[in-house]
């Protein structure tokens, strides 16, 4: 078990690093830079201030040198200077991560609790006509582009209620009723997003483990069959589910990407996009080194949860 | 998949029709949520294929005089801020959501196939080390690796295509791999090796064939979610550019400012983009159903 | 009681009864303390708050309730002009010797936000920055507006409330200039990087915390040197990025002010129905829809190419489609009565594309392109850039349509927002769909940036030696009467030569909420952002 984990820490580590430089290498390929948007705030352009400004950003030397210099940061804990805002990228990124953090977290809580129960329901009532509502349900979530689905959600909302998203992050502390309002409709709309694929892995791994030997053994014996799903099906079958949930986890950042824009909160996925369209490279670099620490994270943590439960798999391909 | 116990004089070519007709109609009827999506997919298709014979305007053509107007029998869906007929837009948005989607699908599929192929095959050192390379571009989400590639390669056409495509190809390999590992253990083809049969040859003559199942699935799979990423990067502004038609951009800036006064704007692109990527997802569903024997039943 | 007590009591209940029942104006309303308005940003400041740095209305109206400058445009004067200038940081100033030399007087007891005391010191620091000054201490990363103060030739403190500017020339502009809210004064004492993250300055409002990203917050300067200003509490900025969350915002009152630019004429008519009592001013925000043809390379070195562009564009249904009727057709200055130089739609009569038959106007611009040798059968094949913002590209598509019908076939190029002024700066385009935005409705900032040979902002690459002897001889005239008629001259002489052919002056829907007082937009979006006279009747 102990070399297992070694192992797989390592693999990490590696993977960590081959995704540095292709990040870095991505963010260089874009065309224009930090000075070239300065200037375009500017209005115009001038070569000898954009030569001081790309020294004094140290821009203007070799990938390789700023690379490794990116990379002893990194290693040293500093997390480098913004370039836009002139001020350390984790004071500025800091107040956003509890936002994004929340929003992920109420995300998948919202996404089991629809994705698994229909998915049993569905199950259970295979090809019947709830089954086909409940796979058109699910499917339409997935097939909805989310930034539509946020757009639609808010033009009901000030047409029909004249309700619009609060204007500035509330904290919970602050006024816990307006904060839950705030999260709720955003989460909602992730979730239901995210439902569909744990809906679907749900359904096609009970239905896979309800035609197993055992489980008609059990049958046969004479065990009702409410007692049957509950106590052996589900348990066997919530091993991918718990795997996809983790894997969903990790993609949310897509979606949450333009939930946090049109629903105006200031989270660490829109600070991304706006870091990109800046070319802020410290703050996109660092930003997605750390979404890829967390995937890779969640996915080292399923995959020992996985050789923790299932035992042919610790020593498999 | 001909009609058996029943001697019918026939000869071959038409059995062979009326053997694929009676297969896709009995798919039909065991599959109905497959065979709508097989429709929808179908539709946007032609579509696509006849959308200047189906336009009833010039799609880039601007009337100062009927700006935002609703449906009516002049404009079917109504125009957009700059009188733009948005269901010719649509129609014609319909051949470049297809085409990006199509081409980005394919070509990530194809590359990734043909590495998840060699990788699973060839097996060892070589297999370790591809699928960490794989999953550093798996790692980064969907949407920031498209993105940024987007941004790094500048607004066009194929850039888009090659932008989509990228996050395709780990997925691809890796589907693609998982079904060659199986393969590859069976009985013939240990009996194909022991016979002196080249490599490549029992890689591409008969693995491949048998990995054409979930490759299917997986291209119908990617196809909706490649829909959707075009969509996005071009709602963000980093897809398609003017004047080609695209339903994501028809939802961007200029469609949320007048959202309130015409909500059509923001209705019908949304209804389109839904429509075609939640057709692909049916129809995937239900081809992974019935090629996938893993799956049957389920 | 007496005849004479009768008499004096009826006059005095009558004198009250006429106090009392009299209607109350409005403008007798006294203004109330108190209060904190909500406002309106679509992006984050870009350099903070260091409005030298930058050129954008998004850095420059949050930031402006922070600082003072030497002199301002009057707050509640709506037309701007050499009138409605008034003093801040100068009490008094005076021109000497004929326009050369600018004294100003400065205000005694004034106080940066930090506690240290204003003197000439800081303004000294500041211009000498500005312009460059190779003996200045501090030197500013990006100088846009460096042209501006190229006429200075030296700025003297004599002595601690007393600045002096000296001209190369005579130049009466100079003194709109620094009432643009383009020109605040820095402080001598803090370094002009740390303008970008924060705000030492000496106007009516400080900053309280600047959420990057999200808001930004000021509150009242109790300090101020005028008592009684500000009349608000505090100040909150929120940043919305999102178009239809921003009016959907306003709509429901949660924020009081709109940010400049960004009403449209539509989304004032969606915002009047739904909220009839709101307070919308149209207003020309200075802001222009333009052409720029890359003159040093063919096709357009040729006149006659430029002249069918101009005389393609039919601007009064450019307005209709991509406006909906919310800008105004106008040469290079925005037009009167909008602006203050500018051309009356009378006067714009006769030159290329303002003629009122659009039909006549294709005609011949199809005739000039077929002198050179194109026609619809075989079209002019080009590659029109523009900006990849919705507004830039909405512009481009009508044009596209526009030269379509004069055999000029042009693809229309997106050209990412960081890469556009790199671009055109370079000459890197053949024609581009253009905004250009002016900080005071003047025709010193506008010409010498825009047409001016040499100039980094002159990206038609116009040139012409006479031309610039007109902008120097209308710099320097200081009968106002010659000097509008010398200006009328000089624009249509640009719209003949197609330098740079205006489309269309926009106009902004300013709203605010019936509650909020004493916010007058001006000509010019960068110049009314001060909010010291503002306040709330709430």
């Amino acid at each position: 078990m102990k070399t297992y984990v070694i192992q797989r820490l390592v693999i990490a580590l590696l993977t960590l690093l081959g995704m540095s430089v292709v990040i870095f290498t991505l963010l260089r390929l874009a065309p224009g830079d930090i000075v070239d948007i300065l200037f375009s705030t500017a209005g115009y352009v001038s070569q000898d201030e954009k030569t001081a400004i790309m020294k004094e950003l140290g821009i203007d030397r070799p990938y390789w040198v700023q690379y490794l210099d990116w990379l002893r940061q990194i290693l040293t804990g500093d997390l480098g200077k913004s370039y836009r805002y002139d001020q350390p990228a984790w004071q500025i990124i800091r107040p956003l991560v509890p936002v994004t953090l929340e929003l992920a977290a109420l995300s998948t809580l919202f996404a089991v609790l629809i994705g698994v129960p229909s998915g049993v329901i569905s199950a259970v009532r295979q090809d019947t006509t709830l089954d086909y509502l409940l796979r058109v349900f699910s499917l339409a979530g997935l097939s909805m582009p989310a930034f539509w689905l946020g757009m639609v959600i808010i033009l009901g909302l000030v047409t029909w209620f004249a309700w619009i998203p609060p204007l500035s992050y509330v904290s919970p502390f602050q006024d816990a009723k307006l904060h839950a309002v705030q999260f709720l409709l955003p989460s909602l709309a992730v979730g239901y997003r995210s439902s569909a694929l744990i809906m679907r892995i749900t359904r096609s791994s009970l239905l896979e483990v309800m035609r197993e030997d055992y489980i008609r053994t059990a049958w046969a014996k004479g065990q009702t069959g409410r007692v049957v799903i509950w106590r052996h099906a589900l348990k066997n079958a919530m091993l991918p589910v718990v795997t996809v949930i983790g894997i969903e986890f990790a993609f949310l950042i897509g979606g949450l990407v333009v939930t946090e824009t049109v629903f105006n909160l200031p989270g660490v996925a829109r600070f991304l996009v706006q870091a990109i369209l800046w070319r802020d490279y410290p703050i996109v670099q660092n930003l997605v080194m750390f979404i890829a620490i967390v995937v890779i994270l969640s996915n080292l943590l399923v995959d020992m949860l996985y050789g923790v439960l299932d035992p042919r798999v610790r020593y498999g391909g | 998949m001909a009609v058996r116990g029943v001697e019918i004089a026939v000869p071959a070519r038409a059995r062979a029709r009326s053997g694929r007709w009676t297969a896709l109609v009995r798919f039909a009827r065991k599959k109905p949520l497959g065979a709508a999506g097989g429709f929808l997919m179908l539709l946007m298709l032609l579509t696509a294929l006849f959308a200047e014979v189906l336009q009833t305007h010039d799609p880039i053509a601007t009337d100062a005089t009927a700006t935002l107007a609703g449906v009516s029998a002049e404009h079917w869906l109504g125009t957009d801020h700059l009188g733009r007929d948005i269901y010719s837009r649509i129609v014609h948005g319909a051949r470049v959501s297809l085409v990006v989607g199509v081409a980005s699908t394919l070509l990530g599929s194809v590359l990734g196939g043909i590495i998840g192929l060699l990788s699973g095959y060839i097996g060892g050192t070589t297999d370790l080390v591809t699928q960490r390379v794989l999953d550093i571009l798996q790692g980064l989400p969907l949407l920031v690796l498209a993105l940024v590639m987007s941004a790094a390669l500048g607004p066009a056409v194929h850039n888009v295509i090659v932008a989509i495509s990228i996050p395709i190809i780990p997925r691809a390999a890796r589907v693609i791999r998982s079904s060659v590992l199986s393969i590859r253990e069976m009985q013939y083809i240990e009996a194909a090796r022991s016979l002196g049969v080249r490599h490549l040859r029992i890689a591409f003559r008969h693995i491949l064939p048998n990995t054409i199942g979930p490759f299917i699935v997986l291209c119908t799979a990617q196809l909706g979610s490649a829909i959707l990423v075009e969509a996005t990067l071009s709602f963000l502004g980093l897809g398609v550019p003017e004047p080609y038609p695209s339903w994501g951009r028809m939802l961007s800036v200029s469609a949320a400012e007048y959202a309130q006064k015409a909500p059509h704007l923001v209705m019908f692109p949304g209804i389109a983009i839904s429509l075609a990527v939640f057709g692909s997802n049916l129809l995937g569903d239900a081809l992974r159903d019935t090629l996938d024997p893993r799956l049957r039943g389920s | 009681m007496s005849r004479v007590r009768v008499a004096l009591l009826s006059i005095t209940l009558l004198a009250l009864a006429a106090v009392l029942l009299a209607p109350s104006t409005s403008q007798s309303q006294s203004p109330k303390s108190g209060g904190v308005l909500n406002m309106m940003l679509r992006e984050d400041l870009s350099q903070g708050f260091a409005i030298h740095e930058t050129s954008t209305i998004s850095t420059v109206w949050p930031a402006m309730p922070c600082f003072n400058n030497l002199v301002l445009f009057d707050p509640l004067k709506k037309t701007e002009s050499a009138e409605t200038v008034i003093g801040e940081l100068a009490e008094k100033w005076s021109w000497q010797d004929n326009f050369r030399n600018l004294v100003f007087f400065l205000r005694k007891g004034v106080k940066w936000h930090d506690g240290q005391p204003f003197t000439s010191k800081d303004v000294k620091f500041t211009f000498d920055m500005l312009r460059e000054a190779p003996d200045s201490p501090a030197k500013l990363r990006i100088n846009p507006r460096k042209d501006w103060y190229s006429n200075i030739e030296a700025v003297e403190a004599p002595d601690q409330y007393t600045a002096v500017f000296r001209l190369k020339r005579p130049q009466p502009s100079l003194l709109l200039m620094l009432a643009s809210g383009y020109t605040p004064v820095y402080a001598a004492h803090v370094p002009p990087a740390d303008y970008r993250s924060n705000c030492v300055g000496t106007g009516p409002f400080k900053v309280k915390e600047w959420r990057k990203g999200e808001s930004v917050e000021f509150v009242k300067n109790s300090d101020y040197f005028i008592k009684g200003r500000p009349y608000l509490d505090g100040l909150k900025y929120y940043v919305i990025l999102e178009r239809s969350t921003r009016q959907a915002a306003i709509q429901a009152g949660k924020l009081d002010v709109s940010f400049p630019g960004e009403t449209t004429k539509t989304a004032a008519e969606q915002l009047k129905k739904a909220v009839p009592q709101l307070v919308i001013t149209p207003f020309s925000q200075n802001v222009a829809d333009n052409i720029i043809m890359n003159m040093k390379k063919p096709p357009f070195d040729n006149l006659k190419v430029r002249l069918a562009v101009s005389h393609a564009i039919d601007r009064r249904a450019l307005v209709q489609a991509v406006h909906q009727g919310g800008a105004v057709i106008g040469a290079g200055l925005a037009p009167k009565p909008w602006g203050f130089w500018g051309l009356a739609e009378k006067d714009l009569v006769g030159l290329p594309g303002y003629g009122a038959k659009a039909a006549e106007e294709k005609a011949l611009a199809k005739k000039l392109m077929a002198e050179v040798g194109f026609s619809a059968q075989k079209p002019l094949k080009v590659e029109i850039a523009t900006r990849a913002i919705a507004v830039y590209v909405d512009m481009a598509s009508f044009v596209v349509n526009e030269l379509k019908q004069v055999g000029i076939e042009a693809t229309l190029k997106q050209i990412d927002t960081a890469q556009w002024h790199a671009t055109a700066t370079r000459g890197d385009y053949q024609i581009g769909a253009n905004l250009t935005g002016v900080g005071p409705d003047d025709p010193d900032a506008n010409y010498y940036e825009n047409y001016a040979c040499g100039s980094p902002r002159n990206y038609s690459f116009y040139c012409n030696e006479q031309v610039m002897k007109m902008f120097d001889a209308q710099s320097q005239e200081l009968d106002p009467k010659k000097r509008l008629a010398l200006n009328a001259a000089i624009q249509k002489r640009l719209e003949a030569d197609a330098a740079r052919p205006i489309l269309d002056w926009k106009v902004d829907y300013f709203t605010v909420w019936p509650h909020v007082k004493n916010l007058i937009p001006h000509q010019s979006i960068y110049n009314f952002g001060r909010m010291q006279e503002v306040w709330s009747d709430k």
